[in-house]
């Protein structure tokens, strides 16, 4: 790994983590709305930098919020994990396989799908174990997921859009 | 706003559009799949625990991790009134008449419902 690589992955981490921890502090005014701030860090680094920054700025980023947070190793640690590692897997497949069919938007729609059919399925298999309370929750969460992954899928857009400006007049300074 | 529109690609358009519309089906059908119920199941860590009647009012208060948990049934409805539990979502779900409510952190399932499993259970809780 090259050591720009991991300046990236450290500056991308922090900002990871800033917003998770931003959200945290956030009060849910309804039940299981997570606005899933910090999947935008993730799809920039995933569109910009390729699949395994994108994985491992989720990795850290999980690992060091739920210590943060005081919650590792508990369900919301294993909640939060394979939901994120779910999603990293999902839109990255999704880059490779359909390359250009889908924008930013689309890839954090299928990024938050998926994110959230891995955790109703984790919480079924590990906690609840009646399918009726998670299929009763699920169409809730998923129309919530598809909310907030249009959004966030809007801000990842510009962001990378700016990004990709601010870099190209970059190297015209250069020269 | 105009910009972000024509951002999109057709794909992205046509995913969000099938994703609402999958979900608020879903909603409509698990909600039409329910069957106003009778009893309260609680469970615990996925095992049974309790079974009681929606129509009887009553304070329960269960051991959870975080401390005891107080479930209240009163009027037909049943909510979580305390928990100890850090995200608080049990709590702020409030009163439901059917459907469940779910705490993770306390591994805790509640769930308003009717049938012959049920009340079979209901049974085994009793003599058990």
């Amino acid at each position: 790994m090259q050591l720009q690589d991991k300046r990236r992955i450290a500056i991308l981490s922090a900002y990871a983590l800033a917003l998770h921890g931003f959200e945290s502090l956030l009060p849910a005014p309804i039940p299981w709305l997570k606005l899933g701030l910090a999947n935008i860090i993730t799809l920039v680094a995933l569109i910009l930098y390729g699949f395994r920054t994108a994985l491992v700025v989720t990795l850290i980023r999980v690992v060091l919020a739920s210590i943060f947070i005081g919650a590792f190793l508990g369900p919301a640690f294993i909640l939060s994990a394979g939901g994120g590692i779910a999603s990293v897997a999902a839109m990255g497949l999704t880059i490779k396989l359909f390359k250009n069919l889908f924008g930013a938007v689309g890839i954090s729609l299928i990024g938050a799908l998926f994110h959230n059919m891995a955790q109703l399925s984790l919480a079924y298999f590990l906690f609840i174990h009646r399918l009726e309370a998670v299929l009763i929750i699920s169409p809730f969460i998923l129309l919530i997921g598809s909310l907030t992954g249009i959004v966030n899928g809007i801000i990842s857009g510009i962001l990378i859009k700016n990004l990709l400006k601010k870099d190209a007049e970059k190297i015209q300074n250069t020269i | 706003m105009k910009e972000t529109i024509k951002n999109t690609t057709m794909a992205d358009r046509l995913l969000f559009l099938f994703l609402i519309l999958a979900s608020i089906a879903g909603i409509f059908i698990s909600r039409d799949a329910l069957s106003q119920g009778s009893d309260v199941s609680i469970e615990i860590d996925g095992k049974p625990a309790y079974t009681l009647p929606l129509y009887t009012d009553r304070l329960l208060s269960i051991d959870g991790p975080y401390g005891p948990i107080l479930i209240e049934i009163q009027g037909k409805r049943v909510r979580v009134k305390e928990s100890h539990c850090p995200n608080q979502l049990c709590v702020r779900e409030g009163w439901i008449s059917k459907g469940v409510i779910v705490c993770l952190p306390n591994k805790l399932v509640i769930i308003v419902g009717s049938g012959k499993k049920d009340r079979q259970r209901g049974i085994d809780a009793i003599t058990g």
